[in-house]
C-alpha cells in the first residue's frame, strides 16, 4: 500500500481500455443499484460486456445490498473475487469497511461516504445514549493507507444540493474523476437512470461529487473531520425524563413485568414486584402495557402510552 | 364523532373507577391487559366517556366493565349483544363496546353473535377468549383445546373448538380481528380500528386464565403463560410465508376482514324517513 | 276531542295503544297469536319516529327492550307462552336494575307449544313466579279489546313510575276478536314522565326517593352509573353484605306496597249480598258476567269479582267482595292457578273451589252457571 499523495485529490484520470470491475455497496435504500445501473449503462454505451449481480435480499430493514459491476471486452463470471475489485464505493462507511479486502492490494480504489447508519443491533444497551458497537476505523486510519481513493460526507453535500438522496450520485461523480471518460457521456446516463423528476437535482449532484476536494486544512486526510474522535458521537439525546414506579396497592405479584422487562430491571420482593434497579429502565413500557392490574406506572415522553 | 384523536398522553386512571379497584381478577389474568388496552384505544379515538357504553354479559370478562368509568351495564349471561342491539337503536350517538367471554359470546350467546354480526349495527364486540368458564371454577368452553384439563373434562376435552373470528366474518361482520395480550399495543390498535369501523366490529382477544386454566393444564406461571402466547400465533401480515418459522396450527392474528357494508342504524333511519315522507304525502 | 270509535282486533288494539303511550321501540319474535302486535308495530314505529328491529330469539326481544329502556326510550316486546318462558330471565334483570319496559303475553295452550291457536290462560302463574328468586311484580289482565287499549297504556304508566317491567296478559281470543273500541283523543293519554336524574354529582343510582323509586341516569347526562343485575348497593355496585342486600331487596320489593292504590285495579258485580262469588279474569270474566247476570234473574244471589290488575293480587278488594259469600268458584283456563292465591287470601272460609278447563275452549256461562248453582246448593 502507498500512502496517498496529499495531491491526488484531482487523480488523473485513468484510461480504461480493458475494462474494471467495480463494487458498490451499502444499505438499504442509498441508491446502491442505481449506481451500478449507471455503471453498466455507460460501459454498456462504450461498448463493453457488462455483467452486474446484486444482492438486496435484507435491504427493506436496513440490511447491506451490494452490486458486482464487471465490464471489459469479454466477462465470463459475474462477481468480483476477492483483491480483484479496481474500485469499491461504500454509501455507508461500515459496509465499505466490511468489503475492502475486494479491492486490488495496493492499486484499487475506495470511495466511500463517511455517514454512518448505525443498525440497531450495533447497540448492546437499551439505555439511551449507550455507545454501540459500530466500526471505530476512522476514514484517516483507511484512506490512503489500505487503498487509495477519497472519503467524503456525500450525504452532506446532498443535503445541501437539497435532497439528501442524491447522496449516491455524488459518490458517482465523485468516481468519474478517477475514469478517463467524457464528462458528457456521464451526463447522459446519469440523466437517463435518475427518477422522473430528479435528473436536474442528480446532475447538480453528480457535478458537485466531481468537482469535489478536501477542505483545505485537510488536505492528506481526508475525513479528518469526522476522524478526530474514535467513536462517532451521537447526536445528544434529549432528557427524556425515565422513571418506573409499581403500586404496591394494586400489584398482586404475578411477576409478569418481572419475567418479561428487557432490562430486568423489576423484581419480586415477597408478594409484589418492586423496581429493583431503577436506572437500568429504559422506558419502553412493556411492563406498564402488560400489567393486568395496572399497577405499574412508566413516565417516558419519548414512548407514547 | 370518533374522528378526533387525543393528543394528550393516556393516563388509564383517567377512564378507571378508582373506588373500585384494584380489580378483582386472579393474578396475571389477561382481562386486565385486555381493558387496559381497551381503554387506550378509546383514548385514541377520542371518545366521550359519557358517550361511551359498554355492554358486559356474566363470566369474569363480565366483570370487565364495571371497573370503567363509563356508563356500563353488566347484563345476563350470554345476551350482551342483544342488550347492546337495543341500546344503540335506541342512542345512536353512544358508543357502545360489548366486552363478552368466549362462553359467554359462543355457547350460551352464539345467536347472538351471528345476528349481531349479520345485522351490522355499530357496535364494537371486545370477546376475551380464555379458553375456559373461569368464573365458575373451570369447565370447557366452545374454544378449550382438544386434550386440555378442564374441571368438566377431567381426562381431557374431546370436543372441537370454534373459530369464532371465522363465525364471526361468515355471519357477515364488517370488521373481524385477533390479537394477543401479549401484543397489547398491537391489540389495542386493533381495537382502535374495530371503533373507528362503521357497523359490527368483531375483536378476539386471546387472553390467560393463569390460575385455573394455567395451573390445571400446567401451562407455567403468568409470565411463561403470556410469553409462550408469541410462539403460538402467527400474524395476519405473514399469512402467505411457509410455516416454517410457526408452529403448526399457529393462531392467526390481525385483521382478517374490513369491508364496508351497509350499518342497520343508519339503514333503519333512512327506512323509516322514507316511510314518513310517504305519509307525509 | 272526544274519543274516536272504531272496529279493532285486540292486537292491533294494543300496538295502537303502545304507540300511544310513547311507545318508540318494539323489539319481537314471531309467536302464534302475538304477531299481529309486532306486525302492526313494525308498520307504526317507523312511522311514529320510532325502532323496530325483529331479533333472534324471544331472549334477544326483551334484553333489546331492556337496552333500549336503559337508552331512554319507551320499550315494549309482546309474545306468548313460550316465547314469554324464554324471557324471564331477562325480566328478572328488568326487576333488578329497575328498567320500565311492558310485555306483551298473549296467552295459548300450553305446556310446550300445545295448542298455539287456542285460548288458555295458563301463563298467570309464570307471570307471577317465572323468573328466579323474588321480584315485584306487575301484571294486568284485560278482558275486552277497549280493554286491551286501556291496559296497555296503564301498564306503559306502572311501567316509568315504578321502574319496573309491567307484564299485560290476554289470551288468543281477545288477541284475535274484533271489538269496537273508543280511542280516546292524544291529550287524554296519561303516562307519567321518567323520573330521570339531574347531573348533580355524588348520584347514588339506586338511592331511592320516599316513593321508593330511584331517579334514573340516562346515559350521555355525565352520571356514568354502572347497572348490573347482580344485588347492587344504593351506588350501583354488587354488593355481598346481608344488611346492604336486605335493605336493597326490601326496598325494590316495598316499591309495589307503596304504590298499590294505584297499581291495583278491580271490577265488581252483584257483591254486595253475593252467596257464590266467581272470581274470574280475562276472557273467563265475560263469560261470569253472562252467568252471574243470568242466575242473579233466577234468584241465585251470585256475584262476580273480576282482578283487572291480577299482580300484585288485589287482597282487600277481594276480601271485601267475598264478605257475605258462603262459596266461591274460580273459574280459569288452566288446571287451578289463579285460584291458589284466592285460597290463600280467602283461608279456610268459606270454601273456594277451582273450575279448570284446558281443553283449548273458552269458558262458557252455561258451565260457570251450573257450578254456582251446584255450589249455592251446597252451601
Amino acid at each position: 500500500m502507498r500512502p496517498l499523495p496529499n495531491d491526488d485529490f484531482a487523480p488523473a484520470p485513468r484510461c480504461v481500455e480493458t475494462g474494471l470491475n467495480i463494487l458498490v455497496v451499502g444499505v438499504g435504500g442509498q441508491g446502491v443499484l442505481m449506481i451500478s445501473k449507471a455503471l453498466a449503462l455507460l460501459a454498456q454505451r462504450r461498448g463493453f460486456e457488462v455483467k452486474q449481480s446484486e444482492v438486496h435480499g435484507m435491504a427493506k430493514r436496513g440490511g447491506i445490498v451490494f452490486s458486482h459491476v464487471r465490464f471489459a471486452p469479454k466477462v465470463w463470471s459475474p462477481t468480483i473475487a476477492k483483491g480483484e475489485a479496481d474500485v469499491l464505493i461504500a454509501l455507508e462507511w461500515a459496509e465499505g469497511l466490511r468489503w475492502l479486502d475486494h479491492l486490488r492490494p495496493g492499486r484499487g480504489v475506495f470511495i466511500a461516504d463517511t455517514r454512518r447508519i448505525v443498525p440497531p443491533f450495533a447497540c448492546r444497551s437499551r439505555k439511551p445514549g449507550a455507545p454501540s458497537a459500530y466500526a471505530r476505523e476512522t476514514p484517516a486510519e483507511i484512506v490512503g493507507r489500505h487503498a487509495d481513493g477519497c472519503a467524503l460526507d456525500a450525504t452532506e453535500i446532498a443535503t445541501a444540493l437539497g435532497d439528501a438522496r442524491t447522496a449516491n450520485t455524488v459518490l458517482l461523480g465523485r468516481l468519474s474523476a478517477w475514469l478517463d471518460y467524457p464528462v458528457g457521456d456521464w451526463h447522459a446516463v446519469v440523466e437517463a437512470i435518475a427518477p422522473k423528476g430528479t435528473a436536474e437535482i442528480n446532475r447538480r449532484a453528480f457535478d458537485a461529487g466531481r468537482a469535489w476536494t478536501p477542505p483545505r486544512t485537510d488536505i492528506g486526510d481526508p475525513g479528518t473531520a469526522d476522524a478526530t474522535v474514535a467513536s462517532p458521537p451521537l447526536a445528544a439525546l434529549p432528557d427524556l425524563h425515565i422513571s418506573v414506579a409499581i403500586d404496591p396497592a394494586w400489584c398482586k405479584g404475578c411477576a409478569i413485568c418481572v419475567k418479561l422487562c428487557p432490562e430486568r430491571c423489576l423484581a419480586m420482593d415477597g408478594p409484589i414486584a418492586v423496581v429493583a434497579t431503577p436506572s437500568a429502565c429504559t422506558g419502553c413500557r412493556v411492563c406498564e402495557w402488560l400489567c393486568p392490574d395496572f399497577a405499574v406506572t412508566v413516565r417516558n415522553e419519548g414512548v407514547p402510552a | 364523532m370518533l374522528e378526533a384523536t387525543r393528543t394528550l398522553p393516556f393516563d388509564i386512571k383517567d377512564y378507571l373507577r378508582l373506588d373500585t379497584m384494584p380489580h378483582f381478577m386472579c393474578p396475571g389474568c389477561g382481562h386486565g391487559i385486555a381493558l387496559r388496552a381497551l381503554l387506550a384505544a378509546v383514548h385514541d379515538c377520542g371518545i366521550d366517556k359519557d358517550r361511551l357504553a359498554v355492554v358486559c354479559g356474566i363470566g369474569c370478562s363480565g366483570r370487565v366493565g364495571g371497573y370503567i368509568d363509563a356508563n356500563t351495564f353488566h347484563t345476563t349471561h350470554g345476551r350482551p349483544l342483544a342488550f347492546a342491539t337495543g341500546l344503540k337503536l335506541a342512542r345512536p350517538d353512544l358508543t357502545v363496546v360489548v366486552v363478552t367471554g368466549d362462553g359467554d359470546c359462543l355457547a350460551i350467546g352464539g345467536n347472538h353473535l351471528i345476528h349481531a354480526a349479520r345485522r351490522n349495527l355499530d357496535i364494537t364486540c371486545l370477546m376475551l377468549n380464555n379458553e375456559v368458564y373461569g368464573m365458575t371454577g373451570g369447565q370447557a368452553s366452545p374454544t378449550t383445546a382438544a386434550t386440555r384439563l378442564t374441571s368438566t373434562t377431567p381426562s381431557g376435552a374431546i370436543e372441537p373448538v370454534f373459530d369464532a373470528c371465522a363465525l364471526a366474518a361468515a355471519a357477515g361482520a364488517g370488521f373481524v380481528g385477533r390479537e394477543v395480550t401479549r401484543q397489547a399495543p398491537a391489540l389495542k390498535t386493533l381495537i382502535a380500528r374495530a371503533l373507528r369501523h362503521p357497523g359490527f366490529a368483531f375483536v378476539e382477544v386471546m387472553s390467560d386464565c393463569t390460575e385455573i386454566y394455567g395451573r390445571k393444564n400446567d401451562l407455567g406461571e403468568a409470565p411463561e403463560m403470556i410469553l409462550s402466547q408469541k410462539a403460538d400465533m402467527r400474524p395476519e401480515a405473514r399469512r402467505d410465508a411457509p410455516d416454517q418459522p410457526f408452529r403448526p396450527n399457529a393462531l392467526p392474528t390481525g385483521v382478517f376482514v374490513e369491508r364496508d357494508l351497509p350499518e342497520y342504524g343508519e339503514r333503519w333511519r333512512a327506512h323509516a324517513a322514507a316511510l314518513r315522507g310517504e305519509t307525509e304525502r | 276531542m272526544t274519543a274516536r270509535l272504531t272496529a279493532l282486533h285486540g292486537n292491533h288494539a294494543c300496538a295502537l295503544a303502545a304507540v300511544a303511550a310513547g311507545c318508540r321501540f318494539f323489539a319481537g319474535y314471531p309467536i302464534t297469536p302475538s304477531s299481529e302486535i309486532a306486525e302492526h308495530m313494525s308498520h307504526a314505529l317507523p312511522r311514529a319516529g320510532g325502532v323496530f328491529v325483529q331479533m333472534e330469539d324471544e331472549i334477544a326481544s326483551i334484553a333489546a327492550v331492556i337496552g333500549a329502556s336503559l337508552g331512554g326510550m319507551r320499550a315494549m316486546t309482546a309474545t306468548s307462552g313460550p316465547g314469554f318462558s324464554l324471557m324471564q330471565e331477562n325480566i328478572g334483570y328488568a326487576a333488578m336494575t329497575e328498567v320500565p319496559c311492558v310485555v306483551i303475553d298473549v296467552m295459548r295452550g300450553g305446556p310446550s307449544t300445545g295448542m298455539p291457536t287456542r285460548p288458555a290462560q295458563g301463563d298467570v302463574m309464570q307471570a307471577r313466579f317465572g323468573s328466579h328468586g323474588d321480584r315485584p311484580v306487575v301484571a294486568l289482565a284485560p278482558a275486552s279489546v277497549q280493554e286491551i287499549y286501556t291496559e296497555t297504556i296503564r301498564a306503559f304508566d306502572l311501567a316509568e313510575r315504578l321502574r319496573t317491567p309491567v307484564t299485560v296478559l290476554y289470551d288468543q281470543v281477545i288477541a284475535q276478536l274484533l271489538e269496537s273500541v273508543a280511542i280516546p283523543p292524544p291529550e287524554a293519554v296519561k303516562v307519567a314522565a321518567r323520573k330521570w336524574a339531574n347531573g348533580a354529582g355524588g348520584f347514588q343510582p339506586y338511592a331511592a326517593d320516599d316513593d321508593g323509586v330511584p331517579a334514573m341516569a340516562r346515559p350521555g347526562d355525565g352520571h356514568r352509573v354502572h347497572t348490573t343485575g347482580l344485588t347492587h348497593a344504593e351506588s350501583g355496585f354488587p354488593t355481598q353484605s346481608p344488611a346492604v342486600a336486605d335493605r336493597m331487596m326490601r326496598r325494590l320489593l316495598g316499591k309495589i306496597d307503596l304504590h298499590l292504590a294505584g297499581i291495583e285495579k278491580t271490577e265488581t258485580l252483584a257483591t254486595e249480598d253475593a252467596e257464590v262469588l266467581v272470581v274470574a279474569y280475562g276472557i273467563t270474566a265475560r263469560a261470569a258476567r253472562r252467568a252471574v247476570t243470568e242466575l242473579r234473574r233466577d234468584g241465585v244471589k251470585a256475584g262476580l269479582f273480576r282482578p283487572v290488575t291480577v299482580w300484585p293480587f288485589p287482597e282487600r278488594a277481594l276480601l271485601r267482595a267475598a264478605e257475605t259469600a258462603r262459596a266461591v268458584l274460580v273459574p280459569e283456563m288452566n288446571a287451578g292457578q289463579l285460584v291458589l292465591e284466592v285460597q290463600r287470601v280467602i283461608g279456610r272460609a268459606p270454601p273456594v273451589r277451582p273450575l279448570g278447563r284446558i281443553d283449548g275452549e273458552p269458558m262458557t256461562p252455561g258451565e260457570i252457571a251450573a257450578a254456582v248453582r251446584e255450589l249455592a246448593r251446597h252451601a
